[in-house]
């Protein structure tokens, strides 16, 4: 029975060890892109958030502007209810972007412009009414 | 038409299955046949065993298990195979 | 035969699995041999059906019936016939039913297997996965029905058609692999629950299963290598793990099911450990259905979820249930689970075995936290964090490297209790090769992680040509036998072992692969023809843009020539720019997408993705991303897989 004993108390260190660095990473991330808060932007507008954070929302229609200068480039207001916000992007847009896409943007907050180095639109696994208009068969995706 | 006919065939597809699950109730009482169960596990554990031994032998050539250690586990696994067979024997 | 049989055969499958379950525990209490065969005649009966049904809906998607909803959203008359069958695991309620139908095709194998084997076991064994049948046919039967009609007042002339990410080779088969290897863990845990229930919990049930719990293992292995392939072959964003909740998911099962293959060893060889194991593959399948939740119910991917899922509550249930059942049950059977061995020793195998568990599952642990954190930061502080793969690496690159080492100490240690000499005559070869390659790589330039990596690679390799060397050394000393006969033999004899071993090379190479990733380079640039830009030590020349229009989309391309810094050629790439649906007349339903083309060698890939055009100009926009070491993961798959099927291939029974 000795040397069990032994073990679990060695076991249990180690696990106590790991548990106790997983919660340090989580709090201190070495790297200031492995998190994220995820905010509306009514809350973002309102308490004037600085840090990294994420917002999910549509496109609003007629609002995507490509930069003549670089195709890159591009600015689209993220409407999430009545709250609108303009964000800039500036990498290789997804395919999936378009009017009224359904997209999450990450970065930072600064002077009224939302700056994202991070734009999804819907995962693929999940593409469920990317291809249809949501409202053409008035169709709910469950029904009990 | 068409209805009669989906009809039909759930009707043929449901039979069948029906008369397939509950033909064993008609047959008389089946005897548990213990005795054939079991043999079939001893030989099983009969088999695991002598594989045991052959990875032993195998472990020991290599160097992976000292002497003393080879020779106390093989004794015991020699033991456990022969009171097998002497159940299986005696069955 | 018309979507009215599909769904009631899915009624009587329904059905037919609570008599199954009823009439098993009747016979655990009668005895009586007539209701044993009537409960294995329901359960082939329940997988009948449900075959029946699967056929129904498939031959349904290949005629484009679009009175069927399912139908209507997944396939068009333009989806080409092989991805109309593979619709079938594209939306929810048919991948539900497919879930149904591989568990049924397992049960099924599973009860005419055992007909006259492990008599004892297989009552239980078929309650069991009567009960799991029974939860998807509750899910397929009345939450999400695959055979709803089109909920429309009009005649459906055309569906929507299937997502062109998905028509690709890779995608058609990537789910089901998945899902062979998800399901297939249901076996090996029914089994584990019937031993609990049948208070027979020695060795003999983990032999039952081990071939089973293989399958499953490789399955699930190559589901998971070819989600990597594909993200990195269609996605675009030039890697091919982004640790994102869906891929955890198959991650998370994939940790305890490796920790349960190595450690039903012990329990086979030394009948140590049966707590663990049990806990171990009760985990393993409940992270499957957990998985399985995950990927369909959409809890996790944004705050706008998408469908507020009725999915959701049940699953959740389910893997509660199974979780109280189970746990329950074997803290009842807490003292037949009591092993009559213990550890003797730190520098054993059998400790080496139990410390890669641990870190097989502190690694899944690690991951599940990550994947949950925004559910658990939302549930105490009130705001959503989520975290992305810096986090995922921070954690997870120490711990892998400590896999990686185990992997090469453990096969070195002895059984019981490692003698000094036969350490250091073990260890020397192996740490000296390590320590050597660490060497060559600090001299090359290397820091940090790399280093460490790649000479642990070595370390690794060297121990596992050790292995071989040794055994086939000791075959020539005892039976005279040429190199390649004694290796023969001993591969032969001892597949599980050296089939092992193989896999372990395998998944050395995907770690090189691995580290590869620290060299990733990559440049957005624009390009007119004519024009060039370079990355990396490569130039890319833009000297061609055409157009084209084939059967379901129409493509943009463009042609780029890369030549090295020396001028030499080296190839020519050619991404497309393409839209689906083109002709749809609605605009937002034409879909974009990027068709890159990747030049791929051992040493690096050259990946290129056509990001977008301005036809007006007459520029291409081009990203270029250079890979090294990419390949090498693909290799350690096939590597892996081929190992695998050396260590379950069956051997006579003699």
């Amino acid at each position: 029975m000795q040397s069990n004993k032994k073990f679990m108390v060695m076991i249990g260190g180690v696990i106590a060890v790991v548990i106790f660095w997983i919660g340090w990473v989580s709090s201190n991330p070495a790297d200031e892109k492995a998190m994220a808060t995820f905010v509306s932007v009514e809350q973002l507008l309102d308490d004037n958030i600085n840090k990294r954070t994420k917002l999910g929302g549509l496109v609003k229609d007629g609002s995507i502007v490509i930069s003549e200068t670089n195709y890159l480039d591009c600015t689209f207001i993220l409407k999430e209810g009545h709250t609108e916000l303009a964000v800039k992007y500036d990498k290789t847009r997804p395919d999936l972007f378009k009017d009224g896409a359904e997209v999450i943007v990450t970065g930072q907050y600064l002077d009224g412009t939302f700056y994202a180095d991070e734009l999804q639109t819907k995962c693929a696994s999940r593409y469920e009414g990317d291809l249809r208009d949501e409202n053409a068969y008035n169709l709910t995706e469950i029904d009990t | 038409m068409e209805f009669i006919r989906d009809y039909g065939l759930i009707l043929i597809f449901f039979i069948l299955p029906v008369i397939f699950v509950i033909q064993p109730l008609f047959l008389p009482r089946i005897e548990e046949k213990d005795e054939m169960l079991d043999r079939g596990t001893l030989k099983r554990k009969k088999l695991i065993l002598y594989r045991q031994i052959k990875e032993l032998e195998m472990e020991f050539d290599i160097g992976n298990i000292n002497e003393n250690d080879f020779q106390a586990t093989r004794t015991e696994l020699k033991q456990e195979v022969s009171a097998v067979i002497a159940q299986l024997n005696s069955k | 035969m018309t979507p009215i049989a599909g769904g009631a055969a899915l009624n009587l499958a329904f059905g037919f699995s609570i008599l199954t379950v009823i009439s098993l525990i009747f016979y655990t209490r009668s005895g009586d041999q007539r209701l044993f065969l009537v409960g294995q005649r329901l359960s082939l009966t329940i997988s009948f059906f449900v075959f029946i049904a699967t056929f129904i809906l498939s031959y349904q998607l290949m005629i484009s019936n679009f009175d069927i909803d399912y139908v209507a959203r997944y396939t068009s008359l333009e989806t080409p016939i092989m991805y109309k069958i593979s619709a079938m695991w594209a939306g929810q309620s048919g991948s539900l039913l497919f879930w149904l139908f591989i568990l049924s095709i397992f049960a099924t194998i599973t009860v005419i297997q055992n007909q006259n084997k492990h008599h004892g076991l297989m009552p239980w064994v078929i309650i069991t996965l009567a009960v799991i049948q029974m939860f998807f046919l509750v899910l397929t039967n009345f939450v999400t029905n695959p055979f709803m009609p089109t909920d429309a007042d009009f005649v459906v002339a055309n569906g929507n058609g299937l997502n062109p990410l998905l028509q690709n080779v890779t995608m058609a088969i990537h789910p089901p692999t998945l899902y062979l290897g998800y399901v297939g863990f249901s076996v090996p845990f029914a089994f584990a629950f019937s031993a609990l229930m049948n208070k027979d919990t020695s060795s003999l049930w983990i032999q039952s299963i081990r071939r089973w719990t293989l399958v499953a293992w490789l399955f699930l292995s190559i589901g998971i290598i070819l989600g990597g392939w594909w993200a990195y072959q269609e996605l675009g964003w030039g890697g091919y793990w982004a640790w994102d909740p869906v891929e955890n998911a198959s991650f998370m099962p994939w940790l305890t099911a490796t920790a349960f293959v190595h450690s039903i060893i012990i329990q086979e060889k030394k009948d140590m450990l049966r707590v663990w194991n049990m806990v171990l593959i009760i985990l393993t399948f409940t992270l499957c259905i957990f998985g399985t939740f995950l990927t369909r119910s959409g809890v996790m991917s944004s705050v706008h979820s998408f469908t507020a899922s009725a999915l959701g509550p049940i699953f959740l249930s389910f893997v509660f249930i199974i979780m109280i059942v189970s746990f329950g049950l074997m803290y009842i059977r807490k003292n037949d689970l009591r092993s009559p061995r213990k550890m003797e020793s730190f520098t054993s195998r059998e400790s080496g075995f139990l410390f890669n568990n641990m870190v097989f599952v502190v690694m899944c642990f690690a991951v599940f936290w990550g994947t949950l954190f925004p559910v658990f930061s939302e549930a105490v502080r009130g705001t959503k964090i989520t975290v992305g793969p810096p986090f995922f690496n921070q954690i997870n690159i120490p711990i892998g490297l400590i896999l990686l080492a185990l992997t090469g100490i453990g096969p070195l240690l002895a059984w019981r209790k490692t003698s000094k000499e036969s350490l250091i005559r073990n260890f020397t070869f192996p740490i000296l090769s390590g320590l050597v390659g660490a060497a060559i790589f600090l001299f090359l330039g290397y820091k940090g992680y790399v280093v460490i990596s790649l000479s642990l690679c070595v370390f690794v390799t060297a121990t596992i040509f050790t292995e071989f060397a040794r055994g086939i050394k000791a075959r020539t000393n005892k039976f005279n036998e040429s190199i390649f006969v004694a290796l023969w033999r001993m591969v032969s004899k001892n597949r599980s072992r050296y089939g092992g071993y193989i896999v372990h090379l395998g998944i050395v190479l995907m770690f090189v692969g691995f580290t590869g990733h620290a060299f990733d380079k990559e440049k957005e640039f624009s390009l007119t023809v004519g024009e060039s830009d370079h990355v990396a030590g490569y130039e890319f020349e833009l000297i061609k843009m055409s157009e084209a229009e084939r059967a379901n989309h129409y493509a943009w391309i463009s042609e780029l020539r890369v030549t090295d810094h020396s001028g030499q050629f080296i190839t020519n790439l050619r991404p497309e720019k393409r839209v689906y649906f083109h002709k749809n007349p609605d605009v937002n339903r034409r879909q974009p997408h990027s068709e890159l083309d990747i030049y791929s060698t051992m040493n690096k890939d050259i990946y290129s993705i056509f990001s977008a055009v301005d036809n007006e100009n007459g520029i291409a926009f081009i990203k270029i991303m250079v890979n090294p070491l990419v390949r090498w993961v693909w290799i350690g798959g096939y590597i892996l897989v081929f190992g695998t099927m050396i260590a379950m291939w069956p051997r006579k029974e003699s």
